[in-house]
């Protein structure tokens, strides 16, 4: 998919909570010892959330962006405080709009690549100049499931707007691809979500995702090499690597933006936040690819060219290797006082 | 004309389980009444929180139509803490005046029929709900900042400040109104749980009920007894504000100083001729601070002062001599009259072991807020 | 009780003060006459997000509802405006919270009703 007026990213930010619980804490409770697949999670304090979240990463994008007006807010979250009450419009009372399209999208952890591939849309259009898309969780595993090791908080925030000379990134083509398949879900008034297990990886995760890229090979005529960085979907530190491989990237590509060993799955902001990394540190000309995967099922994938503007928009915001670095570590009891999983 | 304090009555401050609000003011109005032929001419009730603590509001008509007073005008005055003194400031103001002969004055406050954090909540309307509730700050730890702030500053060490809270328990083993009458030592307060760091438990004036009644007369009203009189020679209010985080200076007591200064003027009184001060302990930072907004002590030496025993009832100036809000206790609505009711029982020398020697001119001071509202009276013997 | 700050959710979400249009001075709560010369031409605005801790105290003795936030760690905060701003002190090493210590403002949930209620939204501030 190709929007007919250039569309270029003009800002982006990240957030990711203070505290870390290491896996090994999540083993040392359920199995006595050991590890899980990654080294730490980011989890959200008790008194964040989705919201609050969201509003640190967007203030940081639209800081980076330097715009006045936004068309549009899409959040794209499953962990959201409401079931009936957008986040996006705390998020737009927050950011001081009011004239914007608002919406919260829910697509597991695809939903923010789906509010970046809307609002490219509506940019490029000419229906709006400037639209805002975030990715946030507070990623919730069930009490003593595998889950719970990778599940973690964590949000970014993306000004997409028309191009010109102030873009840092160009929006240069997309491709999606769905299924019905469900691998991972929740059910309306269930706490957790449930999930199979060995169905999580072929049929879900690398059947959409290699669909999605390999569409958008066939619309660019690019191929692996073209790319500078790719930043995959991360469930767990193995998956992304594992497809990676496949569709014929190397592991130097994938690298800055792989997080999930030191973080954990931040579910909707997993991808994303894999881009603001590669963001912090990419150059003009460098070509990245962005694909996501969201269970029930389905992946977005994009390819975006760097450009010279990038390199003004160094140190406006914190990078997300900084914000990693700040982590505090903490134990499996706090964790449950400040997810609220203990029942009073 | 004169206004005069002609008698007092006063409920014991503690855990009044088995009376209400209405009980405990009634009670006190009729102690204040007793022997007494004539009914006052008006009633006021200085609370703070009857909505919150007994859901129950007009409690001046309330008052009046139990005590079988038809006809009577009656209101209720709410300033925070300040409640009781800014009742018994409105009733001097009418019966100076000339426009009112009588006045009943009752301060009342029920504490313990609400669990604690009911009460903290009510407490903390006296401060900014979106400002200050909102964040999570209760009035103690407003306090708190305060002290801290005060200690910092100052170089007021944990031994330093605990000297008021021991003052107080003191002067209240004799008390028999007295809420808590045993005394302490600073060693009791240092290791007294901690509510607001640096404030413990034993900084902290306590929860409790009570109620304490005053009748104020004039000229036209004294009756035929003469005795047992004590002339109320001067009375402010002042306020500043509101929040004590906006003040340039947050240890300066504005209030207290203004109000304290216009009382002393209108009283036609030196400073230094004041015998003693209710002073307002609910936290020993505000007792500090409230005595050096007075002048009485330096800035920053109030603590000092203390511990050298210039505020005993043997020393310069004795202070909360029946054991201030700390150790009588501060049934909130109901102390401003509590204190104003010690300065009579001292004056008209029926004070018994708290008598303090030598006494011609008593002062009270009482606050609401951090110092937002302070009110000030200055009493002396009837001539 | 949501209607009382709903009303004045740009001041908790954005920090939002008022300045005096006629001297500059600047003010948060907002004011309804200047304190510094007593104009009433106020235009709000949005306080800056840093400062320093003027004050600080730990609550043991939460106000309903802050329950699991005990001990609840406050202080006064002197932004860089000169305005001071009353709020808690959150994810910082308790060490690190003392007076003159820098710090800036976050946005985070300050009360929460329940399982059903409504969530309120405000500023709460970070050392560093």
């Amino acid at each position: 998919m190709k929007s007919k007026e250039r569309v270029g990213i003009k800002g982006y930010g990240a957030y990711i909570p203070f505290q870390r619980l290491p896996s090994t804490e999540v083993a040392r409770v359920w199995k006595g010892g050991g590890s899980g697949p990654n080294l730490e999670k980011a989890v959200a304090s008790i008194d964040e959330d989705t919201v609050t979240m969201a509003i640190e990463a967007s203030q940081y994008a639209m800081k980076m962006a330097g715009i006045e007006e936004l068309g549009a807010i899409f959040v794209g979250t499953e962990s959201k405080p409401y079931a009936v009450k957008p986040t996006s419009t705390i998020v737009a009372q927050a950011l001081g709009q009011h004239y914007t399209l608002a919406a919260d999208l829910e697509f597991a952890c695809k939903a923010a690549t789906e509010a970046m591939q809307v609002i490219t849309g509506l940019v490029g259009s000419g229906m709006i100049q400037n639209g805002l898309a975030i990715g946030v969780d507070t990623a919730q595993g069930r009490p003593g499931d595998e889950l719970e090791y990778t599940a973690a908080s964590g949000s970014a925030a993306f000004v997409i707007s028309k191009f010109d000379k102030d873009a840092i990134v160009s929006v240069d083509c997309s491709a999606s691809f769905v299924s019905d398949t469900g691998d991972f879900w929740r059910r309306a008034q269930e706490k957790y979500p449930r999930h199979l297990s060995r169905f999580t990886g072929e049929p879900a995760y690398f059947f959409h995702v290699e669909k999605s890229v390999r569409k958008l090979f066939e619309e660019t005529g690019l191929k692996p090499s073209d790319f500078t960085y790719a930043v995959f979907h991360q469930p767990n530190p193995r998956f992304p690597v594992e497809v990676a491989a496949r569709l014929g990237f190397t592991a130097g590509q994938i690298k800055t933006g792989l997080l999930n060993p030191l973080i954990g799955n931040t579910y909707a902001a997993s991808s994303p936040i894999g881009l603001a990394a590669v963001l912090d540190e990419a150059k003009p000309g460098d070509k990245i690819l962005l694909a996501s995967f969201g269970s029930g099922a389905g992946s977005d994938a994009f390819s975006f060219t760097v450009q010279n503007a990038i390199e003004k928009s160094r140190g406006v915001s914190p990078t997300v290797k900084s914000m990693i670095a700040k982590g505090t570590k903490i134990d499996y009891s706090i964790y449950t006082k400040f997810r609220g999983k203990l029942t009073k | 004309m004169k206004a005069y304090v002609a008698s007092v009555g006063l409920e014991k401050v503690g855990d009044h389980w088995n009376e209400s609000l209405l009980d405990l003011a009634v009670s006190a109005s009729l102690k204040a009444l007793d022997g007494r032929k004539a009914a006052p001419q008006q009633v006021i009730v200085g609370n703070m929180f009857s909505s919150a603590g007994a859901r129950q509001e007009h409690l001046g008509a309330l008052l009046a139509s139990s005590l079988g007073l038809k006809g009577t005008p009656a209101y209720k005055v709410e300033s925070a803490c300040a409640s009781g003194s800014t009742a018994f400031d409105v009733a001097y103001s009418l019966v100076k005046s000339g426009a009112i002969d009588s006045v009943l004055v009752v301060g009342v406050e029920k504490m313990r029929d609400v669990e604690p954090e009911e009460v903290s909540l009510a407490l903390a309307m006296a401060e900014s709900v979106e400002y200050t509730q909102f964040v999570g700050a209760s009035f103690a730890a407003l306090n708190g900042l305060l002290a801290r702030h005060y200690m910092e500053r100052e170089n007021v060490s944990r031994d330093d400040l605990s000297a008021l809270p021991v003052l107080s328990h003191a002067n209240a083993v004799t008390a028999e109104h007295a809420q808590f009458r045993k005394a302490i030592t600073p060693e009791v307060v240092a290791r007294s749980a901690m509510v607001a760091d640096p404030l413990r438990l034993f900084d902290c004036a306590p929860v409790g009920d009570g109620a304490a009644a005053a009748l104020l007369v004039n000229e036209n009203a004294i009756g035929r007894a003469k005795s047992g009189l004590v002339e109320v020679l001067g009375g402010a209010i002042a306020t500043t504000e509101f929040s004590v985080y906006e003040r340039k200076d947050m240890l300066r007591f504005e209030a207290t100083e203004m109000a304290f200064r216009r009382a002393l003027e209108q009283a036609g009184l030196p400073a230094s001729k004041v015998g003693l001060i209710e002073t307002h302990d609910a936290f020993s930072v505000v007792a500090a601070l409230s005595l050096e907004a007075m002048g009485v002590s330096k800035k920053g030496r109030a603590t000092m002062d203390a511990k050298e025993g210039r505020f005993n009832l043997d020393g310069d100036i004795p202070i909360n001599t029946f054991g201030g809000l700390k150790a009588r206790g501060h049934p909130v609505g109901a102390t401003g009259v509590y204190q104003i009711a010690e300065a009579y029982l001292q004056l008209t020398d029926a004070a018994g072991k708290n008598k303090v020697k030598d006494l011609d001119y008593a002062v009270t001071q009482n606050v609401g807020g951090v110092d937002t509202s302070s009110v000030v009276h200055v009493f002396g013997r009837a001539q | 009780m949501a209607i009382q700050f709903w009303r004045i959710r740009d001041r908790y979400y954005r920090l939002m003060g008022n300045r005096c249009d006629d001297c500059g001075a600047e003010f948060f709560p907002p004011v309804y006459r200047c304190r510094d010369c007593g104009s009433r031409h106020l235009a709000d605005k949005d306080m800056p997000r840093t400062g320093k801790i003027m004050t600080h105290t730990q609550l043991h003795e939460p106000l309903p509802g802050f329950e699991s936030e005990v001990p609840l760690n406050l202080a006064v905060i002197e932004l860089q405006n000169g305005a001071r701003v009353l709020a808690q002190i959150v994810d910082t090493p308790q060490e690190k919270i003392e007076t003159g210590a820098r710090v800036r403002a976050v946005i985070r949930r300050v009360q929460v009703d329940g399982d059903s209620g409504q969530i309120l939204y405000g500023y709460k501030f970070v050392v560093g």
